[in-house]
């Protein structure tokens, strides 16, 4: 049993329940795209009337006005999660998410919430975190699958429509639910032309070798992916309790004209999940963050965790925009204790 | 097991005499690969007092032509080891790629730790056996250069049958019968291998990999060599055999054309 | 017979976005008795409160060892407990057939993670009803994980599960920052005094009806302690430190060692 782990050939993509076959773009089940939140604000929120009627029962099941309950009710569960943002930047993409911290008995600093898809792609969730991590499994599969059939990496952009492939399947049947979580994956796709994966040479060392001068690769990609499947590319994303908020503070930052540093991007991120937090205050939080940089950057086009000067730097400056916030009316209390220093 | 890849694997003819090969028939059994076609040649390695030093030559031949001239056969893992490959160059390849996902999978926890050469050359073997039980081998005698769990140096052998052996020096095809008296000399034992210097090291794997040049005629003069410490891989791609002399080959006697 | 019509199954969502099947099948974990895992520096150890069905019957089995790097306590259907602990020991034999490793407790737990949730996404299948504490030592040193039904893991720096375990999670936190620096022995005896205050209150922690799991950091923090997994008179040393009594005496004497030391 063991041994036949071993074996790639048998090493297959363990599937979910569902037959989902492994077809390709154009094979896929077409996606509707139903956007549940877009419906709800043509229809009234479910309420008593859809009680005892039966519709919102059962997945895979469209009420008379053409609304499938199951996947907004899945909804309903990552609006109740930790928040979640993302960011692209002109040399890297940044995930955050703020982790609720339930219990006093959890160690702190472990539990990470932000996983590592392939060397490039990371992915967050909010909502479920069971199927947070189911989300996660099944998109290493799919890396794995792709590299193993293209020789190359999966760029950010097919590894999300992987996932929503996967997703939507599970809004197609009775016999199971729809995930409870939106989940946002960022990408660094390499900036060169990449080398076939297990290539032992450099080609011929005379003419140009199947190469195109001046052609440009790679480059950010962020993607989010709701529980109906579907999905869309962004320039911040943000999902869980505090989206609005957060979304708020992302269109402050102008991202369409990907000016924003990684390095700053990583404060802004910060920032973000601090100030969406603060419509939480009871509740304490963790912030666990990681990036991308392009090939130049400080992870050299691999998903890392932030290293923690860089984090505690951005957490600091984080909690003096907050302060600063705050204390805006109170500002002239803050004057007499400069005063004292400068008298040391 | 001698120097030829396309003899490995196989009984001996000179004890169970040639191969009856009406046994082969076109249709009948699965036939999986019966012989190595591009092949690399001897690797070499040696441990020393704080690694191991590793090399091969850049050459991929298709039976007796030099057809690739710039193939690596050093392939790292995680920054922490060194797999030296002699054999089927396509086999490598699927190794090394299978070696990249493990390394992928191995990086999804960032705790930082990984599989050191140890756990690398225990998981290579058992995929070395698993594929010759199916008769679908992967013709390659592969070297595995690292640290163990203790941080110490490693160094041992995998090959097609699932054979694993270790030692202070270790060489793969070739390399076997003429490279390792050489670095036999220089460390005859574990002892012997944990007073060496780096710099003695090198010189005995770099002189080995002259002598693999000078007789060795699927050989190249431009190869890869590697030093794995605690400090990390320091792998150089393209080197050069350096002082050759050729002044013995007119002593040669018995093969070619010869006038005296 | 339903509470309402969104439990009947785990591929239902209420309204708000729950699962009732899976919240009912924590509820089994609480019918479970109570068992905790403490983890310091160098040790982490499994205490658990054994029942017996009756006077004439033996007691429940709550502590497995799964490895040589680690075991499990449980509390919930142990029916279930068994069906993942089997799993779990394969996994960890088969990290050390193929890579001569002991399989990294995060990874393990993971994996039984990933296995629960899926029966909460599958019509036709149920949650687990059990709840583990898993501790282990590995690489990255000793570790304490708990799993839920939902398949939820978290890694803790202490815990307590089962019926009553309010209370032993309350002495849990309040005693939080002393573990680090605790050796097996000091470990074992917070774990019983936790497991103390959850217990009944005409119930006391006798041999009988105690099992310990030890496992850590070989002597000098280099290598391994085995798991290793203590019942019947094996814990008597432990239990007699903290009997009705002695427990004051032990009380003043760490008390007056703390002065000492600061």
């Amino acid at each position: 049993m063991c041994l036949s782990a071993l074996n790639p050939n048998t090493r297959a993509i363990v599937p979910g329940a569902p037959k989902v076959q492994q077809t390709t773009e154009l094979q896929r089940p077409l996606q509707i795209p139903i956007h549940p939140q877009l419906l709800t604000l043509r229809t009234s929120q479910p309420t008593l009337e859809h009680h005892g009627t039966g519709y919102d029962l059962t997945n895979s099941v469209f009420s008379p006005d053409g609304r499938n309950f199951q996947v907004e009710y899945a909804v309903k569960a990552v609006e109740n999660g930790g928040t979640s943002i993302g960011i692209r930047c002109k040399d890297g993409v940044v995930l955050a998410v703020e982790k609720i911290i339930t219990s006093k008995l959890l160690k702190a600093g472990a539990n990470k919430r932000i996983a590592t898809i392939d060397r490039h792609v990371g992915a967050v969730s909010s909502g479920l975190v069971p199927d947070g991590r189911h989300f996660v499994s099944r998109a290493r599969d799919e890396a794995a699958s792709w590299r193993s059939t293209y020789k190359t990496p999966i760029t950010t952009k097919d590894l999300a429509s992987r996932m929503g492939g996967y997703l939507q399947a599970y809004t197609l049947y009775s016999s199971v639910r729809p995930f409870g979580i939106t989940a946002i994956v960022a990408g660094w796709d390499s900036e060169l032309e990449l080398p076939v994966d297990g290539q032992v040479g450099s080609g011929p060392s005379i003419g140009s070798g199947g190469k195109v001068e001046g052609m440009t690769f790679g480059g950010p990609g962020l993607y989010m992916i709701e529980p109906s499947g579907m999905y869309w590319g962004y320039y911040g994303a943000a999902t869980g309790k505090g989206r609005q908020t957060a979304k708020a503070e992302l269109e402050k930052l102008d991202l369409a004209a990907l000016k924003l540093s990684l390095q700053d991007g990583v404060k802004e991120a910060a920032k973000i999940i601090y100030v969406a937090h603060a419509d939480n205050k009871d509740k304490e939080f963790e912030l666990e963050m990681t990036w991308i940089s392009n090939l130049d950057g400080p992870t050299k086009g691999r998903h890392q965790e932030v290293p923690k000067d860089i984090l505690e730097e951005a957490e600091n400056l984080a909690k003096k925009y907050l302060e600063g916030e705050d204390d805006e009316e109170t500002k002239d209390d803050d004057k007499p204790a400069e005063g004292d220093k400068m008298e040391e | 097991m001698n120097h030829l890849p396309q003899a490995w694997g196989r009984p001996r003819d000179d004890i169970y005499g040639a191969y009856d090969s009406s046994y082969l028939q076109s249709h009948g059994p699965n036939q999986h690969t019966q012989q190595p076609i591009v092949t690399g040649t001897s690797v070499v390695a040696l441990k020393f007092k704080d690694g191991v030093i590793i090399a091969a030559d850049n050459l991929a031949s298709y039976g007796s032509l030099a057809r690739f001239t710039d193939v690596k056969r050093l392939r790292t893992f995680a920054d922490t080891s060194v797999v030296g490959f002699g054999g089927d160059v396509s086999d490598m390849q699927y190794l090394d790629r299978l070696l990249t996902s493990l390394d992928t999978e191995e990086a999804y926890s960032s705790s930082g730790h990984t599989l050191n050469a140890h756990n690398l050359h225990t998981y290579l073997s058992k995929v070395f056996y698993k594929r010759r039980s199916d008769f679908n081998p992967l013709w390659n005698q592969i070297l595995v250069a690292g640290l163990d769990g203790e941080s110490k140096p490693f160094l041992a052998s995998a090959d097609l049958l699932g054979t694993t052996f270790s030692s202070p020096s270790l060489a793969t095809g070739f390399g076997a019968h003429l490279a390792q008296p050489l670095l036999r000399k220089v460390a005859p034992d574990e002892e012997a291998a944990a007073k060496l210097s780096k710099e003695q090291a090198l010189e005995a794997v770099k002189e080995s990999m002259k002598v693999l040049f000078y007789r060795d005629a699927r050989s190249l003069d431009n190869y890869s060599i590697a030093v794995i410490t605690k400090d990390g891989i320091d792998l150089k791609e393209n080197e050069k055999l350096e002082k050759q002399s050729w002044a013995f080959a007119d002593q040669i006697r018995g093969y070619g054309t010869q006038i005296n | 017979m339903f509470r309402n019509n969104y439990d009947n199954d785990s591929v239902t969502f209420s309204p708000q976005g729950r699962i009732f099947q899976v919240e009912y099948a924590s509820e089994a974990v609480k019918q479970g008795s109570v068992v905790v895992g403490i983890v310091s520096k160098t040790h982490a150890v499994l205490v658990a409160l054994k029942r017996n069905a009756e006077e004439l019957s033996s007691y429940q089995k709550k502590v497995i060892a799964i490895d040589e790097h680690l075991g499990l306590a449980l509390a919930g259907l142990a029916s279930d407990a068994r069906v993942l602990s089997n799993f779990m020991k394969q996994q960890s034999l088969s990290s050390r057939l193929t890579y001569g490793r002991a399989i990294p407790v995060e990874r393990l737990v993971s994996s039984i993670g990933d296995r629960a949730q899926t029966n909460t996404q599958h019509y036709g299948k149920r949650p687990y009803g059990v709840g583990l504490l898993v501790a282990g030592v590995d690489e990255t040193g000793p570790h304490l994980f708990e799993f839920q039904p939902s398949g939820m893991t978290q890694e803790m720096a202490a815990c307590a599960i089962g019926a009553r375990s309010q209370m032993a999670r309350t002495y849990l936190e309040r005693n939080l920052e002393k573990f680090g620096a605790c050796g097996r022995e000091e470990l074992v005896v917070h774990g019983l005094k936790a497991l103390k205050e959850s217990l009944a209150q005409d119930k006391e922690l006798t041999v009988e009806n105690c099992s310990v799991g030890v496992v850590g950091l070989g002597k000098g923090g280099k290598g391994l302690e085995g798991f290793k997994l203590f019942d019947g008179q094996e814990v008597k040393q432990w239990v007699d430190l903290v009997a009705e009594g002695a427990e004051e005496k032990e009380g003043e004497g760490e008390d007056e060692g703390m002065e000492v030391d600061s």
